[in-house]
C-alpha cells in the first residue's frame, strides 16, 4: 500500500500534532509510513539486515536485558508464538527508527536517536513450540546459586542504547504490548563505558580486552556450525560480586587472582594489553607469571571454536556485579567448557555469586516486511 | 485490497489526478481522467485496535484520502458480524461526550481522518470473539459509493479511552 512519506525531523517536537490533524496531541506522533533509518543516520542503528543488531556492533552505554514467560490460549501455540513475534518485530523496527510503538501513551520518549537496538532470543522452549531449533540450556555450574527471578525464560529481549530514558521506554512499551500474552520475569539493567580495551566492571578490571574483532568476532557469532543461518546464541549469567570482600585484596592479590594488571589490563606475563597472555612465562623467582588458576589462564579459549564475544554489562543497586552476556555460534564448545573451567579453578570465584543463568536463541535478521523468527517457518 | 464494484454510485466519481502525487488510485502514465472509487482513494497507516475480552472495544488510526474529491465512510463491519459504530468526540476539555456519528464520516481531499482515543473512533459494541493482543481485527470500510477495502488493525492492549465507554448518553 503507498504510505505519505513524512520526514522524521518534520514531525518532531511541535509539529507532530498539527501534521497529523491538530487535537491529539502527543498520540501517533511519527512517520506516516516506515521506511528503516539507515545505517548512516546518527543516532540511529540499522533494524532490518542479514543479523540483528545489538551483536556485533558497538556496545552502547546502557541495555536492559528482559525476560518473558508466555502465556498460553486455546489454539495453536504456534500461531500465537507467530502473531507475539510479529508485533515485537513491528515494535523493534518502530523503537529503532525513533517512533513510538502504535497504542504507545509516550511516544515522545523514544527519541532522541541514541542507537538504540532491540536482540530478540527464545529459549529451548520457543524453539520446540516452533518445531524448529536446538539449542538445549545452560547445565548446572559449580558453585551455582541460582535464583528463579534471574532464571531461564521462554523470551529475551536486550534492549541496547547511549540514553537511559529512551532505553526505559522502549522496554516499557514493548513489555506493555506483552501484557497478557507473556508475564515479565526480570528486567536486568546494566551499565558500561566501554574504551579502547573494553570497560571497566565494578572489580576495577578491564573487562573484554581479549574480545575478538572484525572477521574473527563474526565467524565466532555467526559462523557454522551454528543452530540457524544468521542467527546465533546468546549465554546470559548474572554474578554478584561481594565487592566488600575485595576491597581486602591488595593490587598484588588483584592482579594474581586475574592474571593482568588492574590499571591498564597489561598480562603479567609481560608487555602491554594489547600483547597476548603468555602462560609459559615465568617471574624472577621462576614460578609461573600467570598462575594457573588466575582467570585470564582459565578463560582464554583453548582453540578457534572456544570463541565467544562478549557484551556484557554492569549492574548496581542492592547487589553489584557483572551481567555476563556472550554470544557465540555454539554454546557446547565455547561458552559451555569455558564456563565449566572457570566455575571449577578461577581465583576469581572467592568474590564471585552466580545468581541467573539462560540461553537463548538469538534470531536471524530480517528484511524489511518480514518479521523475526519467519525462517522458523512455523 | 479488495473493492466491490457498485458502478451505478459511482459514475459522479470522475476525478481529475493529474495534480494527485500520490494513493492508491494514482494512474497510469498519460491517462488525465480517470474515474476513482472512494475506496481506493483510502490509505490507512497507524491502525490499530484495542485489546479486549469482551463487551466494547474500539479501532483507530489514520484514513488518508488520496484522490481530489471527498470520500464518506458509511459503514464498518467484520467477518463476525460485530456492530461496529462509527463515533465521534462532542465538545472539549472534560466535557467531551461521544455520540455515534449522525452521517459518514467524510474526509476531505488530501485530508486526513484521525481516529484516536479521545477523539473519533470505530466502536465495537459487542464483541463476538475477544481482540487478543498480538493479533489482527479486519474490518470493511464500505464508503458512501458503495466501494469498500478491507483495513488491518493489529490490536494491542491500551488502558487508556476508558471514558469513552462510560458515556454512551448520546445513542
Amino acid at each position: 500500500m503507498p504510505g505519505i512519506s513524512v520526514d522524521r525531523r518534520a514531525l518532531l517536537g511541535t509539529t507532530a500534532a498539527a501534521a497529523l490533524g491538530g487535537m491529539l496531541t502527543g498520540f501517533g506522533t511519527g512517520k506516516l509510513s516506515v521506511p528503516a533509518a539507515s545505517a548512516a543516520e546518527p543516532g540511529y542503528r540499522p533494524f532490518y539486515g542479514k543479523y540483528q543488531s545489538g551483536i556485533l556492533d558497538r556496545h552502547q552505554a546502557h541495555a536492559v536485558f528482559a525476560g518473558w514467560d508466555l502465556h498460553w490460549r486455546e489454539g495453536s501455540k504456534k500461531d500465537q508464538l507467530r502473531a507475539m513475534l510479529q508485533m515485537i518485530t513491528e515494535d523493534a523496527a518502530r523503537l529503532a527508527s525513533g517512533r513510538g510503538v502504535l497504542a504507545d501513551t509516550e511516544p515522545e520518549m523514544a527519541q532522541p536517536g541514541c542507537e538504540l537496538t532491540l536482540t530478540v532470543g527464545l529459549g529451548q522452549s520457543l524453539l520446540d513450540v516452533a518445531g524448529h531449533g536446538q539449542i538445549g540450556t545452560l547445565p548446572h555450574f559449580a558453585g551455582d546459586q541460582l535464583e528463579q527471578q534471574y532464571g531461564q525464560c521462554d523470551l529475551l529481549i536486550q534492549f541496547c542504547a547511549q540514553d537511559p530514558t529512551v532505553l526505559q521506554h522502549a522496554v516499557r512499551a514493548v513489555s506493555k504490548n506483552l501484557r497478557g500474552l507473556a508475564s515479565r520475569r526480570f528486567a536486568q539493567t546494566g551499565f558500561a563505558s566501554p574504551g579502547v580495551h573494553g570497560f571497566r566492571n565494578l572489580f576495577g578490571q578491564l573487562d573484554g580486552v581479549n574480545n575478538p574483532e572484525g572477521e574473527v568476532r563474526a565467524e565466532a557469532v555467526f559462523g557454522q556450525p551454528g543452530w540457524i543461518e544468521n542467527g546465533t546464541t546468546l549465554a546470559l549469567r548474572r554474578f554478584e560480586m561481594d565487592l566488600d570482600g575485595w576491597d581486602e585484596v591488595d593490587t598484588a592479590g588483584r592482579d594474581h587472582a586475574l592474571g593482568r594488571r588492574q590499571a591498564d589490563g597489561s598480562p603479567l606475563s609481560g608487555g602491554s594489553v594489547d600483547d597476548p597472555v603468555d602462560l609459559a612465562a615465568v617471574n624472577g623467582l621462576g614460578l609461573p607469571a600467570i598462575a594457573a588458576n588466575a582467570h585470564v589462564a582459565l578463560a582464554r579459549p583453548g582453540s578457534a571454536d572456544e570463541v565467544m564475544h562478549r557484551r556484557g554489562y554492569n549492574f548496581a543497586g542492592q547487589a553489584s556485579g557483572l551481567l555476563f552476556a556472550s554470544y557465540q555460534r555454539d554454546p557446547a564448545t565455547s561458552f559451555i567448557p569455558v564456563q565449566h573451567r572457570l566455575a571449577a579453578a578461577d581465583a576469581l570465584n572467592t568474590w564471585l555469586k552466580p545468581v541467573g543463568s539462560g540461553l537463548y536463541a538469538i534470531l536471524p535478521g530480517v528484511a524489511e516486511g518480514g518479521y523475526l523468527g519467519e525462517q522458523l517457518q512455523m | 485490497m479488495k473493492f466491490q464494484k457498485t458502478s451505478a454510485l459511482a459514475l459522479g466519481l470522475t476525478l481529475l489526478l493529474a495534480g494527485c502525487a500520490q494513493g492508491a488510485g494514482s494512474p497510469a502514465p498519460g491517462s488525465e481522467q480517470q474515474t476513482v472509487r472512494q475506496a481506493e482513494a483510502l490509505t490507512t497507516s497507524e491502525t490499530w485496535a484495542k485489546a479486549a475480552e469482551s463487551g466494547m472495544s474500539a479501532a483507530f488510526g489514520i484514513l488518508h484520502n488520496s484522490s481530489g474529491t471527498p470520500i464518506a465512510l458509511h459503514q464498518v463491519s467484520n467477518a463476525q458480524g460485530d456492530e461496529i459504530q462509527i463515533h465521534e468526540m462532542r465538545g472539549t476539555g472534560t466535557g467531551m461526550t461521544m455520540a455515534q456519528l449522525e452521517g459518514d464520516l467524510v474526509i476531505e481531499p488530501g485530508k486526513d481522518a484521525v481516529l484516536a482515543p479521545g477523539g473519533n473512533h470505530l466502536m465495537f459494541m459487542d464483541l463476538q470473539q475477544p481482540l487478543v493482543a498480538a493479533q489482527t481485527a479486519r474490518l470493511t470500510l464500505e464508503f458512501a459509493d458503495g466501494s469498500s477495502t478491507e483495513v488491518d488493525f493489529p490490536i494491542r492492549n491500551f488502558d487508556g479511552a476508558k471514558e469513552s465507554y462510560d458515556e454512551h448518553a448520546g445513542h
